[in-house]
């Protein structure tokens, strides 16, 4: 059987076709719940934020069309920016790193986990190349849903200038990665 | 910088822009190559993170919360309401293994006329481990209809089938809700609405095991969807 794209799940799930959704979550639930977990360190707020992220796509909050680039892309800043409501709304406990570490998955890797091995080499690859500074910008901007008060006081710079340091990092990242994945075109 | 447009990124993928802002960005991305490349190497974040494996049930009660268009929060599970406990049980149980998975997927086939669930039964390598447990719900006073529950598992998946008979007809809007029941809390696991001869039969899988769960019930509710039970028990029984 043709496997959906993405886009014609979602434009399914626009006519309430749940079987669409129930697709859509199959295929994003792991990446979702590891992606939120990584954000907000407990496991009931990473289930908490994962079942907005569903209720905003089936109410239709936020809608998405091609023109908005990868349909992951877009559901990941809806998750990301979900998390970072949720980092907002409430203070949490702060989990061990011993903790965390032992909730890793330790499954044989299928299909979809190396897929996922590939893309976490190249952006890990990527991110290597940022300096420590632009690293750790990338981690309290995107990962801690720091605001930019924070992050130039974590970072002893000029609240001012923040923006345009996390754009540069950014800007950066999206370079190396190009540049990676250029090179990866001839490994093929 | 060659747009001062360009200026929004950052707030655009914090989701910190008004509604009026993020739109004239997503205007802006159309036509900016180098703000959509970034956008795009950000959508690639997301897969630093280790994976972590999401609790069996999850599934089941996220999209049970989303399906209910009429929960507003979803914060908490939320106990059964007091107005449905206690519940009225009379045990009756019987453990055994009169059915093959065979005849569990034909059932399941003709109670559906849904070829899916009978892929998921039949499609198993030989020797796969199957237990079937058969449970008779008991009538609440005063209601009428018979139920049996099958509670097929099979590779770590709970397959639930509910069959009735003798079933009151009901109102366009009003259907028959299976729930599965632990500690009071109750989840949704299949609805049904009787057919002309009174017969209905849903059909129910779940990432969990029977012994997850300590009553089946089955409720009339005055809607489909309802997240939690809002009509009476009409049928019960301890798993
Ligand atoms: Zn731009």
């Amino acid at each position: 059987m043709e496997k959906s794209t993405d886009t014609s799940l979602y434009l399914r799930v626009n006519k309430q076709d749940k079987d669409a959704l129930e697709e859509l979550y199959d295929r994003y639930e792991k990446i979702l719940f590891s992606f939120l977990y990584k954000m907000l360190e407990d496991k009931g707020l990473a289930e908490e934020a994962l079942q907005e992220v569903f209720i905003k796509i089936w109410r239709g909050k936020g809608v998405y069309d091609e023109s908005k680039g990868k349909f992951s892309s877009w559901l990941f800043r809806m998750a990301q920016n979900t998390a970072i409501d949720l980092i907002r709304k409430r203070k949490k406990p702060t989990v061990p790193i011993e903790e965390a570490s032992q909730m890793v998955s330790n499954d044989e890797p299928v299909e979809e986990q190396v897929v996922w091995q590939e893309k976490k080499t190249q952006i890990e690859m990527a991110v290597q190349h940022l300096s420590a500074e632009q690293q750790k910008m990338i981690d309290l901007f995107y990962f801690k849903g720091h605001t930019h008060e924070t992050i130039a006081d974590m970072c002893d710079i000029p609240l001012g200038t923040v923006k345009s340091r996390i754009r540069l990092a950014l800007k950066k990242l999206k370079t190396s990665l190009h540049g990676m994945q250029e090179r990866g075109a001839y490994d093929d | 910088m060659t747009n001062i447009d360009c200026d929004y990124l950052v707030d655009y993928l914090n989701g910190t822009l008004t509604a009026e802002e993020n739109q004239q960005f997503e205007q802006h991305l159309t036509t900016c190559t180098e703000c959509q490349e970034i956008v795009e190497a950000t959508g690639q974040l997301p897969y630093l993170a280790d994976p972590v494996e999401p609790p069996t049930d999850m599934k089941a009660r996220i999209l049970s919360n989303v399906f209910d268009e009429t929960v507003e929060q979803n914060d908490q599970p939320k106990a059964l309401k007091p107005a449905m406990s206690p519940i009225p049980i009379h045990k009756k149980r019987r453990k055994e293994n009169v059915w093959k998975p065979l005849l569990a997927a034909v059932l399941l086939m003709s109670l559906l006329g849904n070829g899916y669930a009978f892929y998921q039964l039949s499609d198993q390598p030989a020797g796969t481990e199957t237990a079937i447990q058969s449970i008779e719900l008991q009538p609440n006073e005063a209601f009428t209809g018979t139920a049996t529950a099958a509670m097929i598992e099979e590779e770590g998946l709970l397959n639930l089938v509910v069959q009735a008979d003798r079933l009151a007809e009901l109102e366009a809007s009003q259907v028959y809700q299976v729930w599965l029941i632990k500690d009071g809390k109750p989840i949704p696991a299949g609805a049904f609405s009787p057919n002309p001869n009174g017969e209905g039969a849903s059909y129910y899988q779940l990432e969990t095991t029977s012994e997850e769960w300590d009553t089946i019930a089955i409720t009339l509710e005055p809607k489909t969807g309802n997240e939690l039970p809002e009509g009476q028990i009409v049928l019960s029984s301890e798993i």
